[in-house]
């Protein structure tokens, strides 16, 4: 009997080491969408790179995306049209899906694919746990993008969980020298990129972000390891890029910046 | 017994010529041979009566051996061979006074021994026939009286540099032969062909006469010690040391690498069953300047010779810093690994640039002086060999214009540099290098299709990569396989073909159930290196390690180390020894070539060297006749210590075209300690290849008899009788007694 359970146990064991021995592929995310897109034909590609949006918990500061929390908002429709500009603009090998690294239940995953991106970082809520492991992830190398989130308050709820992260590195404002803005696209004159409300609200700020930043944190050797878009919403300029309404230069600036961050990323 | 049947020694049958001195010619013998023989079997036949025909056959041939015995001792068999005339012949004996024939075999030096067999024995028999002309020798050849004086006290055995010397005497002496005592502990690694020919010519044999035993009984001795004469700061160096030990079969010992008597890397080996064996250590270069490494093993208990454990190698850890350029089709992860696997840790020795195609028409660039690349990839000779080393990653090789693909191969080839390929959608076979001339240069043959797959992988090393320095993660080797084990699999990988000859494959890639195929794979091509790491998927061992981990960095560091360590520069001086071993000769070799890297014929080349006392000599170096752009020249270090020797090469007397810093250093006193046992077979040698003989000393009583035979000095030609051999006569009577005692027992007498 002893020797059965042994068995047994050898061959999970084996059949669990084998899983993890696969990047996690493609997966839809049905009910937690916020702006469904069909999924096209080459979404299981091996590919390079993709974008890689983070699923993390927003719990106390969940906010109007109640029991979803903030992590899916533009998704996916706003990662597909990124994904399309880059493949179109960059010799990057790109697929034409997302990819979402769950931090919740399998937080690992995030080691494979060093560029992640999150939005509304305003609301986001993390563990210690998780908290410590993307810690490792960016002094592993890794490179985090958070975007879409706006004002006094929001950007409290996000340095509560970034100055866990990194309590002893501080968040400042990138220079217009810095080679983040130069990889592809030269972006010294920057706007800021409103989201869709700005069409019936006519404020270009959500809140009281009137001012964009683009802030960073950096590592030891000077290389930015979190880029953060604040007072502004690169996503929704992505997720309406087909949007008549949708003004072209706030487009193009969100989409010249998405490509510099990833090629900043992929290069330095 | 030999002489007593024979009549002579047999030296004298070995280099005798065999002749008839019978006026009738050979063939008449034959025929009447035949006659005899025929005449002989119509008899027997006729007469055989009762006998069956086997019997009587018996008896055919038996009366036809003696009469052909018979027949042909009347013929007059002799021997013809040149003699050397009594007392009108000079003889050398030279006796060995290095320190290693101090050395006491059963309660006698060898030198005493040697003195022995000398003045009781050989001198007195020799003096009856040939004026005996005494040397000693150790370093050089020298004449001397009495045997009286020697002391085994030369610091060096140069055997062919003696033998040169006496050779060089025997113009004004007739020199018959040279009889040599000595235990063949040559230092110099032999007796150079030059010598050789010169005593062929003369037609001097030197006769060996062998002393000390061909090894001890407990010993661990150091045979060579191979390490990089160059290398750049920080690098990881391998030691391959050649063993010999004898009466250790199986005891594990400490093979150490020593610094200022400071043990800097050391592991534990098995010593196999009594023979020769290699074995690596790998240890850290250090810092820039010239470092004394002592190599060997341990001395471990009851060891007869402790002296012979280790060896001094010199290494010169260069301040330049190497140029290593990585170009990349597209962005890719392992881009920004690579280069910060160099650039975060502040690398000493390699200055990385890169270049990589973001978008179909813009490149980005990070270069590390202003104003490289400002043209792109480069177009000219000159511009790329700038570099030191090259990096290839996914790239179409139609990136490249035939002249740029064309430049790629001579990099390696003349230029001398290194050359990695990295596996991509865009590179090797899914980039159309199959039919380029960079695929000639790889040491892989490439696939005709697609082969890169982004599939993960797991690595392993193959036996050659568990001894090289670019995959050595751990000083243990036993660690660093371990280590190798668990190593994070790669990204991506590409099915390569099989190896060409001369390529090495370090690792191997393979999916889970699949067969292994070459993940990184070098050889050496032209002048230089070229490499294939089939993957690009390496940032893993990053990403999926500890942020402290420093693997990637390791081995990134260490493969950019190989590929530029050696490149050389437009000046390259060099010299087949750099620890002189008790001795002062220094051959000096020069390589100089222009911006393209192609020879320079007309060049003035002049070396300073700072002698260990402060002062310095300069020495002028001559074109080579045989190799364009090859300047040489000697020089002689007078004295123990570091010597520093500075190359500058000009044109016209002007222009500086390059210069290049060599390390070298005398050491006195230790070559006696190594090779202390007889060397037989470099004896053996000797003796054979200038027709002389071989003996031991126990042996040596025959060497009179057989230095009388010799084409040197002043010979006569003699004709020895063979025909009244005793062996004749024996083979006459048992012919026929062995009839009649057949015919007896058949009953037919």
């Amino acid at each position: 009997m002893r020797f059965r359970t042994a068995i047994v146990a050898a061959l999970l064991c084996c059949g669990f080491s084998a899983l993890l021995a696969f990047q996690a592929q493609f997966k839809e995310y049905p009910g937690e969408e916020d702006n469904p897109a069909p999924v096209p034909k080459d979404a299981f590609e091996k590919t390079e790179w993709t974008f890689a949006r983070l699923r993390y918990p927003s719990g106390r500061y969940s906010g109007y995306d109640g029991l979803r929390g903030s992590w899916p908002t533009d998704f996916p429709k706003a990662d597909r049209q990124l994904l399309q500009g880059v493949r179109r603009l960059t010799r990057i090998h790109t697929r034409s899906t997302e990819q979402v690294i769950d931090l919740v239940n399998n937080p690992d995953e995030i080691f494979n694919w060093p560029w992640v991106y999150a939005v509304e970082v305003g609301h986001w809520d993390l563990t210690d746990q998780q908290c410590k492991l993307m810690r490792e992830y960016l002094l592993r190398g890794g490179f985090l993008m958070v975007d879409d989130f706006h004002g006094t308050f929001e950007w409290d709820v996000f340095t509560q969980s970034m100055s866990r992260i990194f309590p002893d590195r501080p968040i400042v404002e990138l220079p217009n020298a810095d080679p983040i803005f130069h990889t592809v696209y030269d972006l010294d004159q920057r706007v800021q990129v409103p989201g869709l409300q700005y069409l019936y609200s006519g404020r270009i700020y959500e809140k009281d972000g009137t001012v964009p930043h683009w802030r960073a944190i950096y590592d030891d050797d000077g290389r930015v390891m979190v880029a953060m878009c604040f007072n502004q919403d690169d996503g929704d300029a992505w997720e309406h890029a087909d949007n008549p309404q949708y003004e072209a230069k706030y487009t193009s600036q969100a989409y010249r910046l998405g490509i510099n961050y990833v090629v900043y990323a992929m290069s330095h | 017994m030999f002489e007593l049947l024979f009549k002579y020694p047999p030296a004298f049958f070995s280099r005798g010529k065999f002749v008839l001195l019978s006026r009738w010619p050979v063939w008449v013998l034959v025929l009447l041979i035949v006659i005899a023989a025929a005449g002989l079997f119509w008899n027997v036949r006729q007469r055989h009566g009762l006998l069956s025909n086997m019997r009587a056959g018996i008896i055919w041939f038996a009366e036809t051996a003696l009469i052909a015995l018979l027949l042909f001792m009347m013929w007059h068999p002799a021997l013809s061979l040149a003699r050397l005339r009594p007392q009108q012949n000079v003889v050398a004996v030279v006796v060995d006074d290095s320190r290693s024939m101090g050395i006491s075999e059963d309660g006698k030096t060898r030198l005493a021994a040697a003195e022995t067999l000398l003045n009781d024995q050989l001198i007195p028999d020799l003096k009856k026939r040939f004026q005996v002309r005494l040397y000693s020798f150790g370093r050089d050849a020298s004449r001397i009286d009495q045997t009286q004086g020697l002391v085994a006290g030369d610091n060096a055995t140069r055997i062919g540099d003696s033998l040169k010397h006496i050779a060089d005497e025997a113009g004004t002496m007739p020199l018959g032969a040279i009889v040599m005592l000595t235990d063949g502990g040559d230092n110099t690694g032999g007796v150079d062909r030059d010598t050789i020919s010169q005593l062929r010519q003369l037609h001097v044999p030197v006769h060996t006469i062998g002393f000390g035993p061909d090894h001890f009984a407990k010993d661990i001795e150091i045979v060579d010690v191979a390490t990089p004469a160059r290398a750049l700061p920080q690098s990881r160096l391998t030691a391959r040391v050649a063993i010999r030990q004898h009466g250790y079969s199986g005891a594990k010992v400490k093979l150490v690498v020593r610094e200022n008597d400071h043990p800097i890397s050391e592991q534990v080996i098995e010593l196999k069953s009594d023979a020769d064996q290699s074995e690596t250590v790998l240890f850290n270069a250090g810092v820039k300047g010239a470092h004394t490494f002592q190599i060997g093993v341990e001395p471990v208990q009851g060891e007869e010779n402790v002296q012979n454990n280790f060896m001094v190698r010199l290494v010169n850890v260069a301040e330049k810093k190497m140029r290593v350029l990585y170009i990349e089709g597209e962005p890719r992860w392992e881009y920004k690994w690579i280069r910060r696997a160099i650039l975060d840790y502040d690398d000493p020795a390699i200055e990385l640039s890169g270049m990589v195609r973001t978008t179909q028409n813009k490149t980005y660039y990070e270069v590390a002086r202003p104003g490289e690349l400002a043209n792109g990839f480069p177009t000219k000779p000159e511009e790329l060999f700038g570099y030191d080393g090259l990096i290839i990653g996914s790239v179409e090789a139609n990136y490249f214009t035939p002249q740029q693909q064309q430049m790629i191969r001579d990099f390696a080839d003349r230029r001398g540099g290194g050359v990695l390929f990295l596996a991509g959608r865009f590179a090797l076979a899914d980039g159309g290098y199959e039919n380029t001339p960079m695929a000639e240069m790889m040491p892989l043959h490439i696939p005709s299709q697609k082969t890169f797959s982004r599939d993960f992988a797991d690595v392993a090393l193959t036996e050659a990569g568990e001894e090289s320095p670019i995959t050595r993660l751990e000083d243990a080797r036993d660690k660093n396989d371990a280590r190798w084990k668990k190593m994070p699999q790669v990204a991506n990988y590409a099915v390569m073909g099989t190896p060409k000859p001369g390529a090495v494959v370090l690792m191997t890639v393979a999916e889970q159930g699949h067969h292994p195929s070459p993940l990184l794979t070098i050889q050496n091509y032209g002048r230089g290196r070229v490499g294939i790491f089939a993957t690009s998927g390496s940032w893993r061992w990053k990403m999926l390690q500890d942020h402290t981990d420093k693997t990637h960095p390791i081995f990134w560091q260490q493969l950019m180390r190989w590929m530029v360590t050696e490149t050389p520069g437009e000046v390259v001086a060099s010299t087949p020894r750099q620890v002189l071993s008790d001795d002062t000769h220094l051959p000096l070799r020069v390589n100089v070539r222009d911006k393209n890297y192609d020879p320079v014929a007309g060049a003035t080349v002049q070396t300073t060297i700072v002698r260990p006392d402060g002062g310095s000599d300069t020495v002028d170096l001559k074109p080579d006749p045989l190799e364009s752009g090859v300047y040489t020249g000697n020089y002689t270090a007078e004295k123990p210590g570091t010597y520093v020797a500075e190359t500058v090469a000009r044109q016209d007397g002007k222009t500086e075209l390059g210069r290049d810093t060599l390390t070298f250093r005398r050491e006195d006193g230790v070559a006696e300690n190594f090779g202390a046992a007889q060397n037989r077979d470099l004896l053996e040698k000797l003796s054979s290849d200038t027709g002389g003989s071989y003996y031991t000393a126990a042996g040596a009583k025959r060497l009179p008899d057989e230095v009388s035979v010799s084409e040197a000095g002043i010979t006569a030609h003699d004709n020895l009788d063979l025909w009244d051999m005793p062996i004749l006569f024996l083979l006459v009577i048992g012919i026929r007694g062995g009839e009649w005692l057949l015919r007896r027992k058949w009953g037919v007498v």
